[in-house]
């Protein structure tokens, strides 16, 4: 029972970075339409320009560390859709091509980490402290705060979808974009915006994945992409509370089926999940329409 | 008063034109239709009015500013509004969310106006905070005019307005219309029913095969043997001139 305890709580945590990465991935996909295949790559320059910050010479604290690289990788996301993705969206209207230019940046960011940070796994000057009980469930102080993340952000975000103009035309604009451009929103504008978010989960994402598994590697990201993947379809693609939920569900199954089977398989536990999800509701829980 | 002016407005998809040298004049407070056969690039032209396509020439002018390179989304603040004939609103926006949207391209407080919309289309009130795609296709239709309306705008295109929905309902939208028109707003209709045209639209324009083939009052234009312009067994309506 005890064990089943600890893997709920460490479902939590992997849920929390999940819903983080999950969420980023979601809210570019709403507006674009196609999936952004180098995210894990994305969450990796996140890693490292956090780690940086925070082992090198400024010797930041990691938070901030995690905020920066979140910011930072908002901007690169900004950049390479002005410059690269959204020029090559709007001369090949078929979606095969920009998901084979975002196969293309993916591998020309893991290589260019590997070669700006090395392929060697590092670690953030995080505190060693001892875990401790929260009810059941063991946490160290570290994995308690990236659950709150997770749920801050989660409330912020929903704040936002819900309450702001920024988040309605965000809505509107992922339900019906030439529709939303000839009411009045500007499309331009709430896409730049959309993507500098996207690219800030993904940076923030990445980071918490470094801290709880306690390594970064330049293809940490792109693994945990595909437990991302998993979430977001569980959940419905381009539903962002989906994304949320789907999460949980993939978060919280990996680590308690890890009680039962090899946790070398976690990730092919994330592939199964996704699997039967295509199978049984391709939709996902909160189906979106046309954007499955 | 004129609030909507094109002159020789030619667009299309790519680089073959549908619609070529069309003109059309929009005068405050009036219907003005748009009829043809299909095919014949009345949703072109509204598109191309609405910004979504670009024309390759011609000019369009509302309330005396040439809008012909205004961005997209820009246009509603210049005073025209756009209704498409399908996926007209935001599906998962409630039908309060579709019209605070709407009221994005207006400066007056969007609550105030909602409170003016929700007296003109009472069935919206009642379902404020349904999502849009659960309403039926009529009332998505008034909803989609609805939210035209927030942004007050001098000029509404209406693309096929009544497309698909039961005569019953037919007669409620078109009263509606009639209701925009008297209170002030040029609109302008798309519309594959003839019939329904010239009874409610004081002007109509005939497009065929891209081009205006014949404009005026709906009087004149009654007398014209429409089914033969139409399948183009009427030659001599080709050398009407186009102000009758």
């Amino acid at each position: 029972m005890t064990e089943l305890f600890l893997a709920i709580g460490f479902g939590l945590v992997i849920a929390s970075v999940l819903a983080l990465s999950a969420v980023g991935l979601s809210l570019q996909f709403g507006i674009t339409n196609y999936i952004n295949f180098a995210y894990g790559d994305f969450m990796a320059v996140g890693a490292y320009i956090a780690w940086t910050l925070n082992t090198g010479p400024m010797h930041w604290n990691i938070w901030v560390s995690m905020i920066a690289g979140g910011v930072s990788v908002g901007i690169l996301a900004v950049l390479l859709n002005r410059f690269l993705l959204a020029p090559f969206a709007r001369k090949f209207q078929k979606l095969f091509y920009i998901l084979i230019v975002t196969f293309g940046l993916s591998l020309v960011l893991l290589n260019l980490v590997s070669s700006v940070w090395g392929t060697e796994v590092q670690r953030y000057s995080i505190s060693n402290e001892s875990p401790f009980h929260v009810g059941p469930f063991l946490f160290t102080i570290d994995e308690l705060v990236v659950v709150a993340i997770a749920i801050v952000a989660m409330l912020l975000i929903h704040f936002m979808l819900t309450r702001t103009r920024l988040g309605k035309s965000m809505r509107a604009m992922s339900d019906n974009s030439t529709l939303a451009m000839t009411s009045g929103i500007d499309t331009g504008r709430i896409t730049t915006l959309t993507w500098f978010l996207s690219g800030l989960l993904a940076g923030i994402g990445g980071t918490v994945l470094g801290i709880t598994q306690a390594s970064i590697t330049p293809g940490s990201g792109e693994t945990f992409l595909f437990v991302i993947f998993a979430a977001v379809i569980v959940g419905g693609v381009g539903s962002i509370y989906g994304a949320m939920v789907g999460a949980v569900i993939v978060g919280l199954a990996t680590e308690v089926a890890a009680l039962f089977i090899d946790p070398s398989y976690k990730l092919d536990i994330a592939f199964a999940i996704l699997i039967l999800a295509l199978l049984f509701r391709p939709n996902g829980l909160f189906a979106r329409p046309g954007k499955a | 008063m004129d609030a909507l002016i094109a002159e020789k407005v030619t667009s299309g998809y790519g680089r073959s034109p549908i619609v070529r040298d069309v003109s059309i004049t929009v005068a405050a407070g009036m219907i003005t239709a748009i009829v043809g056969p299909n095919g014949a690039g009345k949703s072109t032209f509204a598109k191309t009015l609405a910004g979504i396509l670009r024309p390759t020439s011609g000019k369009i002018v509302v309330n005396d500013t040439d809008i012909t390179h205004v961005a997209g989304h820009l246009i509603p603040r210049y005073g025209l509004a756009y209704v498409p004939q399908n996926d007209n609103v935001f599906r998962t926006l409630t039908v309060r969310e579709n019209l605070e949207v709407g009221g994005y391209a207006s400066k007056k407080d969007p609550r105030t106006r909602m409170s003016e919309i929700f007296e003109i289309f009472p069935d919206l009130a009642r379902a404020d905070d349904k999502k849009a795609g659960n309403l039926s296709g009529g009332q998505q239709n008034l909803l989609a005019m609805a939210r035209a309306l927030m942004a007050e705008p001098t000029v509404i295109v209406l693309d096929e307005p009544t497309a698909g929905l039961s005569p019953a309902y037919t007669d409620v939208v078109w009263r509606q219309v009639e209701l925009i028109a008297k209170q002030g707003t040029a609109v302008l209709v798309i519309e594959q029913n003839v019939e329904r045209a010239l009874t409610h639209a004081q002007f109509v324009n005939v497009l065929v095969a891209g081009a205006n083939h014949v404009h005026g009052p709906v009087d004149e234009i009654a007398k014209l043997d429409l089914g033969g312009i139409f399948l183009g067994r009427d030659q001599t309506a080709q050398d009407l001139p186009a102000d009758i």
